[in-house]
């Protein structure tokens, strides 16, 4: 206050000058008075000072006097002066203040609209958009010990026993030691993570302001197992950051974790319906046939999508503990195993392509073949000789072996190489199954016997790129489990001929109507496919009892558009399946799987259309 | 003190000069008003999105494939469409229309009056009209007496009315299904 005061120019009094004034007589006392008492609280120093110099100054004319009243009285409009000006300067610092506020101050400082709806993740969603995997934000039951305030020294109200013993009351499934040292320790942590809102109510209900349930951002999977082992699962690394352990999570990660990109949801190609109804048909045949794992897969054969891919026995990615983590090998694009007999279609083909096979009415020995001192012959026997459509009907071991002799190892080989079956399936996912290749030039042996769907082992994956390629007029494409847009298919390469894909065509449907695959015929869908029943190989010996049985098909076999694979791993003998070979587990799955999903596909059953198989069909008479 | 021209505009164009600074100041601060407005209403459509997304979320889980599924098997035992359930052609169509052939049976009919052997409808006030609730005659004046019909009507029937009501029950039933996450988890 004093240092403003003096500011006022030479013109004005200043305090000091006046404190040094002579004092007043009585009579102006009245009149100082207000003058004195508005210095006294400013200048008690000053004042004290001048009661002892008073009396040298006190004598003065009444001129000097009017002078002084005069200084006062200009001192004090000084004071009024300045004091309005500091309401003045005040009012508009407010007023500044206001405007600042009303300008900018208030207002948010970005926009959140362009942020607030990016997920943490992106989305993961199948070709018609219905999520798979989506950033959610669960409850989870976190111990934050400031709650109860910083000095406080028991960040609980009960005892930790109490509290502990009370959310074991709500999660029966939690570990007590890991709670309980937790709540003693005295430090903020997670007690469990994805609790219920019903559960998150109950801890509520418990009163203890330090047990919180706080919203996090997290991943869920609406459809619960359903697709599981395509999507994979999402786990904290070491910096605490979540990222895709496997599946599309891993295979998107760079995706779905950028900041631009992870805006708009990544399209797969699965089809949940078809999923869902793929899943639902294999747990049911496996059930059935009690075998202890299956495999499908649902493929699209001119753009290579996979509308759908399952493996069972799955696991839930949604659940914390993991219990089910033996499950989570993809059997579709990961295990290998000798096919068998779903080969003899594609040497068929080749043997065609190549010319070996002209005639299809021609007559191939049945007669048991040794080739190194191993004798091979048909399971069930269908008569001496048999032609080529008779020989995938009743799915002939000898006559494949005799065709794939006559075919000869080099051009077979090169055959499963355009296939893809020497590396491992070209998908996104991390999960892929290297096949057992034989090494080198092919002996007679083996080239007879790869011929059969043995000394080869492939994924399911692997068989339904071959199936595709050999149904769709020829062109091989990898598989993908991304979203194609129309007209952006990947062009391929050529395998096999046109003629010899609608050949192909023909036969297959032949098996489905008179041989092996009766059971997938769903009426109305044109289906066609090959069985294959292969022995287990344990411990380098072929298993009596345990096998893999598989059905590889292809709908409508007109204009084909899907390969439908499914494989069962050891399927037992059971009242309702009557059989242990493929034809009596694996083809029916296929059959129900097509007549549900085939009008969700878009293919429409109809009695009056079929391929034309009016040249061959003379060809399926019993053998000579 | 007198007022010049010069210092008349002067004051005129201070005044103006004031006016539009006044303006301009309201204005802006209008304008940040509805700015914030704007804000705080798309804060508020981000709220909503996100709880539709969450609704949506939880809609996908709980009718989920396997879910759907299983209902499908125990209660509701739908089948995919069999080819001869698809229509080809619009004659196809059509065929589903056709009048009746001379053998055909009956068509079903929801409600039927007694007719005498002429055909002329038997006299429907030949039969009282009793309580479907406690069998007593109920007679209804309304076509010979005074008073309203309606008010007959509801004096007869009221009760019996409002205790047999299906909108009671309907109710309830919602009331009830509206709180599936308290009971079913």
């Amino acid at each position: 206050m004093s240092t403003s005061a003096s500011s006022l120019g030479p013109a004005q009094p200043s305090l000091f000058d006046r404190a040094i004034a002579p004092a007043p007589k009585p009579a102006e006392k009245t009149a100082r008075k207000p003058a004195r008492r508005a210095l006294a609280p400013t200048l008690p120093g000053f004042l004290q000072g001048d009661a002892a110099r008073k009396p040298a100054k006190a004598r003065s004319g009444r001129v000097k006097l009017m002078d002084l009243r005069q200084q006062w009285l200009l001192s004090a409009r000084a004071r009024v002066v300045f004091l309005l000006m500091a309401f003045a300067a005040l009012a508009l610092v407010a007023l500044v203040q206001i405007a600042w506020l009303g300008m900018s101050g208030a207002s948010p400082s970005s926009r959140p609209t362009a942020t607030a709806l990016v997920p943490d993740r992106g989305e993961i969603t199948d070709r018609n958009g219905v999520p798979l995997a989506r950033a959610y934000p669960a409850y989870s039951l976190y111990f934050y010990p400031k709650a109860m305030g910083s000095g406080a020294d028991d960040p609980l109200v009960k005892s930790p026993e109490d509290v502990t013993k009370e959310l074991l009351g709500i999660f029966p499934h939690m570990n007590k030691e890991r709670t309980l040292r937790l709540l003693k320790s005295g430090k903020s942590g997670v007690l469990r993570r994805k609790i219920l809102p019903e559960e998150a109510n109950q801890v509520w209900s418990i009163g203890e302001p330090s047990v919180q349930t706080p919203r996090s951002p997290d991943r869920h999977y609406p459809q619960g197992k359903l697709a599981a082992h395509v999507l994979g699962r999402v786990l904290e690394n070491d910096e605490g950051k979540k990222v895709g352990a496997f599946g599309m999570e891993q295979a998107l990660e760079a995706q779905l974790s950028d900041p631009v990109a992870r805006a708009q949801p990544a399209a797969l190609s699965i089809d949940v319906r078809v999923q869902g109804a793929l899943e639902d048909e294999m747990g049911r045949g496996m059930l059935a046939s009690g075998a202890k794992g299956a495999a499908g897969i649902v493929l699209d054969v001119d753009t290579g999508e996979v509308l759908a891919m399952a493996s069972l026995p799955d696991f839930d990615p949604n659940r914390i503990s993991f219990e089910d983590k033996d499950n989570t090998g993809n059997r579709v694009s990961f295990l290998t195993g000798e096919l068998g007999s779903t080969f003899k279609p594609l040497t068929v083909a080749a043997a065609i392509d190549s010319g070996v096979v002209r005639d299809l009415r021609k007559s191939w020995n049945a007669a048991p073949v040794t080739v190194a001192g191993k004798t091979y012959e048909d399971s069930d026997f269908k008569g001496a000789s048999l032609n080529i459509p008779q020989a995938l009907a009743y799915s002939s071991n000898t006559v494949t072996m005799r065709v794939a002799r006559e075919l000869g190892g080099e051009r077979l080989r090169q055959v499963m190489i355009d296939l893809g079956m020497n590396r491992a399936p070209n998908i996104e996912l991390q999960a892929r199954g290297t096949p057992y290749w034989p090494s080198g030039k092919w002996s007679p042996q083996t080239t007879m016997t790869v011929g059969f769907g043995h000394a080869l082992t492939v994924t399911p994956l692997h068989l339904a790129n071959a199936y595709a390629a050999m149904v769709n007029g020829g062109i091989y494409r990898d598989a993908t489990l991304l979203k194609v847009e129309p007209g952006q298919a990947d062009p391929g390469r050529r395998v096999f001929k046109a003629s010899t894909s609608h050949r192909m065509r023909q036969m297959l449907r032949m098996v489905a109507i008179y041989g092996t695959g009766k059971g997938a015929n769903a009426p109305g869908f044109r289906v066609g496919g090959k069985t294959g029943t292969a022995e287990k190989l344990i411990n380098g010996r072929y298993s009596q009892s345990k096998m893999l049985t598989t059905f590889a098909s292809a709908f409508p076999m007109d204009r084909p558009r899907y390969v439908v694979v499914v494989t069962l791993d050891e399927p037992t003998f059971t009242e309702a399946m009557r059989g242990r070979t493929a034809a009596f587990n694996a083809a029916p799955i296929v059959g129900n799987l097509i007549r549900r999903a085939g009008p969700m596909l878009g293919v429409r059953p109809d009695n009056t259309r079929d391929v034309d198989i009016s040249d061959l069909q003379n060809l399926m008479g019993k053998g000579e | 003190m007198t007022l010049t021209g010069s210092r008349l505009r002067q004051i005129g164009w201070s005044a103006m000069l004031g006016f539009c600074l006044a303006g301009f100041i309201v204005l802006s601060l209008t304008v940040h008003a509805v700015r914030n407005e704007v804000v705080l209403a798309e804060r508020e459509i981000i709220e909503l999105k996100q709880a539709k997304q969450r609704l949506e979320t939880e809609f996908q889980a709980r009718a989920s494939q396997h879910q759907l599924a299983k209902w499908n098997r125990v209660d509701l035992g739908y089948k995919a469409p069999r080819a001869d359930q698809y229509l080809d052609t619009r004659k196809d169509l059509a065929a589903l229309g056709v009048p009746l052939a001379p053998d055909a049976p009956s068509p079903v009919r929801v409600a039927r009056a007694e007719t005498g052997e002429n055909g002329e409808i038997a006299k429907l006030a030949s039969r009282d009209m009793v309580s479907p609730v406690s069998g007593e005659k109920i007679t209804l004046a309304a076509a010979n007496a005074e008073e309203d019909a309606g008010a007959a009507f509801a004096e007869a029937f009221g009760d019996i009315l409002i205790e047999a009501s299906p909108i009671r029950e309907a109710r309830a039933q919602t009331v009830n299904a509206s709180f599936p996450s308290e009971s079913n988890e």
